[in-house]
This record gives C-alpha cells, sequence and structure tokens, in this order.
C-alpha cells in the first residue's frame, strides 16, 4: 500500500512539476471559466453591432425619429437580440463561477449569496427587457408610433438605469475581497468595485435629463460607465483564470 | 459583541463579521427607503385605480420632481435588502438536523422577488419621463408599475413558509431560530399574499390601493425585516459565542 | 539538490552582507497599501474625466453657467472647504502620531478628523436644503444638475471615508494590531476626498 501511496504522490509531484508550465485547476472549473469571456465576447458583437444599443439611440428625438431607429435597424435587432436569448445564460454561469470562487475565500458564504442573487436580479430589468422591448418594437412593422415611444423609452432607461441591483452586487463583491485572507482576488479589484458603484451613482438622472453628459447616452452617465465596466469586467476575468489556475486539483468540493 | 482576540483573524470570524454587515446594510438602507416611500406623493393615500387617464397624467406632471426623487431612490437603494435575507439563508444552511433544501429554494425565491421589486419602479420613472406622452399610455405604465409593485407576493410567501417549515424542521438539542419565528413567519406569508388580488380587483381592499392589498402587504412586509432583524442580531451573537468568536 | 541549498545559501548570505548598516537604515517605504493608491489613483482619473466634461459644457454655455453659479453661496463653500481641510490636518498629524507610537493621540486626533467630516455633511445638507427651498433643483439646468451629481458623489466618498476613518479608530484601538500601513492607507483616502472637494470647490464656486 505505501508503494501505491508514493507512487500516487510521485505523479502528482510531476503534474504539480508541469502545473508550471501547463495549468492546475480543476477541468470542471476550467470548462465553465472559458465559457466567461466566450459569452461576453458575443454580448460585446451584440450590444455594440448588432442591437444598437451601446451606444444608445438619443433620448431627445421626436416619436417620427424613434420610429426611424426601429424601422433602419429591424435586421440587425432582431439577429442580435434573438441570439441573446438564447445565449443569455451565459450571464447566469459567469455570476455562477464568481460566486464559487467567492465561496472558496474565508469569509464564509453570505457575501457570495448577496452577489449571486444580486446579479440575477439584474439579468431582467438590466438587461433582457431592453431585449424584449426592442424585439417587440420590431416584430410588427406598422406598430403605432406612440407605442413604439414607449418600448424605445422603457427599454432604454430600464438598460441604462438599472442601477441598485449591480450596486449591492459590488458591495457583496467588494467587502468580500477586503475580508478575504485566501486572496482569491486582489484587494484592489474590491476599490474597482466601489468605482462601479460611483459609476451607477453617476446615472440616476437618466430619467430626468434628455440631453447632455447625464442623458442616457451621456458622456457621464453612459460612457464613462462604460469605460469603467470594460475595465472592471477585463479585470474579473483575468483574476477568474488565476483563481481557477490557482486552485489546488484536489481541494474538496465546496459546502 | 465582543470578538476574542485569539479569534480575530480566523475565518469563522469573518464569517460572522460578514453576516453582521449584511445585517446591518438592513435598517442604514431601511430608513432610506422609508424617506423614499413617505416621499412619494401616491401613497398617502395610495392612487387609486378608479383615477382616469387624464388625472393620472395630471398626477405624473404636477409631481415630477418628488416621483423621480422616491423612485430613483428604490431604485438605487432597493436592492440592498438583499443580503440582509442572504443572513437568513446561511442561517438556514446551519440548522443541523436536515439537508439544505430549504435554504436554497429559499434563495431562489428571495432572488424571484427582488426582481419584480427592482422592475417596479422602473415603470413609474419611465412614466414620469415624458410630460407629454398620451395619457392613455401614461396610465399603462401606472397600471403596470402599481401591479408589479403590490401584486407579487409569491416569492415572499413562499421565502416565509419555507423558513416556516426549516425552523419546525430544526428540531434537535440546538436549534438555529425561537419557534416563535416559524409561527411569526407563517403569519406574516398569510398576511401578505391576498394582495396578489391586486392584479385582479379595480376597487375596494384588495385593490392596489387598499387596505389589505397595500397597508398590510407593506406593513407585514416592514415590520418582518424590523423583527427579524433584532432575531437575526441574537442569532449571530449565539452562533459566534458557540463557535469561540465571541463573548 | 544539496548542491543548489548550498549555492542558495551562499547567494542569499553574500546578498545581506553587500547592504550595509545606513542601507537598511534608508529603505524607503510607500506610506499605506498598493491597492490604496490604486483606489486613488483610479478615482482621481474618473474624477478627472468629470471635470474636464464639466468644464466642456461650462466653455459650451459660459453664461447660464455664470449666472447659475451666482446662487451657490461661496461662504457655505468656504466653510466646506475649511472642514475638510481641518480633517486632514487632523488625520495627517494623527498618523504622526501613530508613527511615534503614541497611539492614543493618534486615537484623538482620528475622531477629531472625522468629526470635521461630519461638519462638512451637515453643511452639506443645509446647503442643499437652502437651494432646493429656493427652487434650484437636479433639473434645473445644466449646471444645477452637475452641482448636485458631483457633490453628491463626493458627499458618497466622505460617507465612505467616514467608514474607513471608523476603521483605522478599530485598527488604532487594537494593541495587537495598529498597523502602520492601514493607518496611513486610511489617511491616503482621506487626503484624496479634501483634494478632490477643493477641486470641486474651485471649479463649481469660485472659477468665473
Amino acid at each position: 500500500m505505501s508503494s501505491t501511496i508514493s507512487a500516487r504522490s510521485s505523479s502528482s509531484a510531476d503534474v504539480a512539476d508541469a502545473g508550471s508550465a501547463r495549468r492546475a485547476g480543476k477541468r470542471d472549473v476550467w470548462l465553465v471559466f472559458w465559457i466567461v469571456p466566450a459569452f461576453y465576447t458575443a454580448f460585446g458583437v451584440i450590444f455594440f453591432a448588432l442591437a444598437r444599443v451601446m451606444p444608445p439611440p438619443r433620448p431627445d428625438v421626436t416619436t417620427d425619429q424613434m420610429v426611424h431607429f426601429f424601422h433602419a435597424h429591424t435586421l440587425t435587432i432582431k439577429i442580435g437580440f434573438g441570439v441573446l436569448v438564447l445565449i443569455v445564460g451565459g450571464a447566469g454561469i459567469a455570476n455562477g463561477i464568481v460566486a464559487y470562487h467567492m465561496k472558496r475565500m474565508t469569509v464564509g458564504s453570505v457575501m457570495a449569496y448577496g452577489y449571486l442573487g444580486a446579479m440575477s436580479v439584474g439579468a431582467l430589468p438590466g438587461c433582457l427587457l431592453v431585449a424584449f422591448c426592442f424585439l417587440t418594437a420590431v416584430y410588427r412593422p406598422d406598430r403605432d408610433p406612440h407605442l413604439l415611444a414607449l418600448l424605445y423609452d422603457l427599454g432604454l432607461l430600464s438598460y441604462v438605469g438599472s442601477l441598485g441591483c449591480f450596486s449591492t452586487a459590488y458591495f457583496a463583491f467588494a467587502v468580500a475581497i477586503l475580508y478575504d485572507k485566501n486572496e482569491i482576488f486582489p484587494k484592489w479589484l474590491a476599490y474597482v468595485s466601489i468605482w462601479q458603484i460611483v459609476t451607477e451613482i453617476m446615472a440616476m438622472p437618466v430619467f430626468i435629463s434628455k440631453a447632455g453628459p447625464f442623458a442616457w447616452n451621456g458622456s457621464i452617465a453612459f460612457w464613462l460607465g462604460v469605460v469603467v465596466f470594460g475595465f472592471w469586467l477585463s479585470c474579473v476575468i483575468v483574476f477568474l483564470m488565476k483563481a481557477t489556475e490557482r486552485q489546488p486539483i484536489d481541494e474538496p468540493p465546496l459546502d | 459583541m465582543q470578538i476574542l482576540a485569539e479569534a480575530e483573524d480566523l475565518p469563522k470570524t469573518a464569517n460572522i463579521k460578514t453576516q453582521l454587515i449584511s445585517l446591518w446594510t438592513a435598517p442604514a438602507f431601511g430608513i432610506v427607503l422609508m424617506i423614499a416611500f413617505l416621499a412619494f406623493p401616491g401613497f398617502f393615500p395610495p392612487m387609486s385605480p378608479d383615477m382616469t387617464a387624464d388625472q393620472v397624467a395630471k398626477f405624473y406632471s404636477d409631481h415630477t420632481a418628488l416621483i423621480r426623487f422616491s423612485m430613483i431612490t428604490f431604485n438605487l437603494c432597493g436592492i440592498m435588502l438583499l443580503p440582509f435575507f442572504m443572513v437568513i439563508v446561511v442561517q438556514m444552511k446551519r440548522m443541523a438536523t436536515q439537508s439544505h433544501i430549504f435554504a436554497y429554494s429559499y434563495l431562489t425565491a428571495a432572488v424571484s422577488g427582488a426582481t419584480l421589486f427592482a422592475l417596479a419602479d422602473i415603470f413609474y420613472l419611465v412614466a414620469a419621463f415624458r410630460p407629454d406622452r398620451s395619457p392613455e399610455l401614461v396610465m399603462l405604465l401606472n397600471d403596470m408599475a402599481w401591479m408589479i409593485f403590490i401584486a407579487p407576493v409569491g416569492a415572499f410567501v413562499a421565502m416565509n413558509l419555507l423558513l416556516g417549515a426549516a425552523i419546525y424542521f430544526d428540531d434537535g438539542p440546538t436549534p438555529v431560530f425561537p419557534r416563535w419565528v416559524g409561527h411569526y413567519a407563517i403569519m406574516t406569508a398569510l398576511a401578505m399574499a391576498p394582495a396578489a388580488a391586486a392584479a385582479v380587483f379595480t376597487t375596494g381592499p384588495l385593490a392596489w390601493n387598499g387596505a389589505v392589498s397595500f397597508w398590510l402587504r407593506n406593513g407585514a412586509f416592514a415590520l418582518f425585516v424590523v423583527v427579524m432583524f433584532f432575531v437575526l442580531r441574537n442569532v449571530l451573537h449565539r452562533q459566534a459565542v458557540d463557535e469561540g468568536v465571541a463573548t | 539538490m544539496a548542491n543548489a541549498e548550498q549555492t542558495e545559501a551562499e547567494f542569499g548570505a553574500a546578498a545581506a552582507s553587500s547592504v550595509s548598516g545606513a542601507e537598511r537604515q534608508r529603505i524607503v517605504h510607500t506610506p499605506g497599501d498598493g491597492h490604496m493608491w490604486v483606489m486613488v489613483l483610479g478615482d482621481l482619473i474618473i474624477f478627472g474625466a468629470y471635470f474636464v466634461i464639466f468644464m466642456v459644457y461650462r466653455a459650451m454655455n459660459p453664461q447660464e453657467f455664470l449666472t447659475s453659479q451666482e446662487h451657490l453661496n461661496i461662504n457655505i463653500g468656504v466653510l466646506n472647504t475649511l472642514a475638510l481641510l481641518a480633517s486632514s490636518w487632523f488625520v495627517a498629524r494623527s498618523v504622526q502620531a501613530a508613527r511615534a507610537g503614541d497611539h492614543a493621540r493618534a486615537l484623538r486626533l482620528t475622531y477629531l478628523g472625522g468629526l470635521c467630516g461630519v461638519v462638512f455633511i451637515l453643511i452639506k445638507a443645509y446647503e442643499w436644503s437652502t437651494k432646493i427651498a429656493a427652487g434650484y433643483t437636479i433639473s434645473s439646468n445644466e449646471f444645477f444638475m452637475f452641482y448636485y451629481m458631483l457633490t453628491g458623489v463626493h458627499l458618497f466618498h466622505v460617507s465612505l471615508g467616514l467608514l474607513i476613518l471608523g476603521i483605522t479608530v478599530r485598527e488604532l484601538r487594537n494593541p495587537r494590531r495598529r498597523r502602520m500601513f492601514m493607518v496611513e492607507a486610511g489617511a491616503t483616502y482621506w487626503h484624496m476626498v479634501d483634494l478632490l472637494w477643493i477641486v470641486i470647490f474651485a471649479l463649481l464656486y469660485v472659477m468665473r
């Protein structure tokens, strides 16, 4: 028996040595990890190129201009948001792997549940509502213009203006990172999450302003938010990869 | 709670501390949400479903500033109550004599309930966004806002029934919660359940402005948060003492 | 394997002996911790962007911005600035006291710094209420939207700063901790909050 044990331990030592050239970590976690950048790349293509919500069309337009927007982009909206509706499970998966690594921190599970819960809340008002408002708007080409205007406003205000769900998630994320002694994520990522909360605060006026930096397409309420979010998301993906890499292959399953 | 010196850097201490933070977000943001609730011009008295489209449109154009202040606050701060409910999830998982099934079902129910709440304030804000929108459409948005705010009680009813069941099943020597909390949770569920009828009734106590659907529902919910804050504080203290984290 | 260990030990001994006593005295250390500096620098960049955008909109609409600015009470602005400057001074001195090992004094100074922060918030709340009562709300015009949003998000930072000062107090009160980098990190953040206010004050209240 001792010979089997030593044989096994020497082979795992080989794996550990090879791990400096090849990644460690668990293979099921790796599978889930790679879904995250794949999903967000698709998300970027959909939201920037196809669905035309990034950047969003202007709030300070007439009803006719809103109608024109929907008519001009009917095809790409259908393709883009149609695909989103199929692949949006990727957002849930991304939230899941973050919550998974948060549970590996030394802080207990309550913040992981808070992150998971708050991000899940955000999926509807902050992402899918605009998808279905726009899909409905382009579903019948001859809909009354005033109904199209309502869908335009409802979609874009919910998309840019869903603030609290994400703020709560960033809060839970930041607190967990700051208390964590396993250094699953670096401490400065907690501060980047605080910047995210700042950008949510700066988006509050989208419900008031129709033009200028605080409108839903404004330089402060929208663009700066996108830049900070892009940076945050990139950091999260990089550190998810590192956390997955550094996870010991024989770590027992979480509670 | 006095954290013991030897326990300061232990994971189980951080577990208590993060739960305490999640617990205290409830009064901190509860006060803010209460201010927003009091500020909304359509709650005292609650707007009637009988209002005509023109009356609804006039309401939104007369009170735009306060409507926006109150609903933007709900938007930014409402989901900050979620961590509080996640403490209940963690405590349910500590119950020794059961699987964790109630806890996980509670978690998902809380998320679905919070989603509906996050959605409701958006409709009020869209209704207030363009004063020149047709009154019929403003009334449509207002109807959806009220219905989505008041009627979705299913998630919370389920949560409380699950909590009640978990407490009743937690019949070992060291239950996490006192037994009366189980009764209280079920009572809260029963008090809030009738508000589902606000999706259907346009007059009377079951309409969204009625005594049952508005006042009883919201009062029971607010009271639940207050009561559970104190209950959870005690539960966390006992957990800390039991685990050797605090005195 | 034994040879490798030997070489390593020799190398280490050689390296250690090459650092002279005087050099070891002068080891420079960046105050606070690197993570807080990421926070501070990133926050300054983000606010810098807000300030640039403010200037752009001001340049597009100088008359409206100038006349709206007249409705701000510069005296209250000055009081706010003095409150934060005083608080920064207390916090800086508390760091010095902590470095000297006088933790009781450091604690008192931190409390004083926090008190000034609370005074700042109260003054700001008073100012906002007078402006709103006079009819200058967030939707009055572009200038006032900037005013409320910039001072508002700054107020969020002040509140966060009070939380951080509270953590500093916890650190100083615990004889088993009192880690300098924690005290310094808290002070770094607080000074950033002060710096941001000075720029906001200059842009919104003073600049003509």
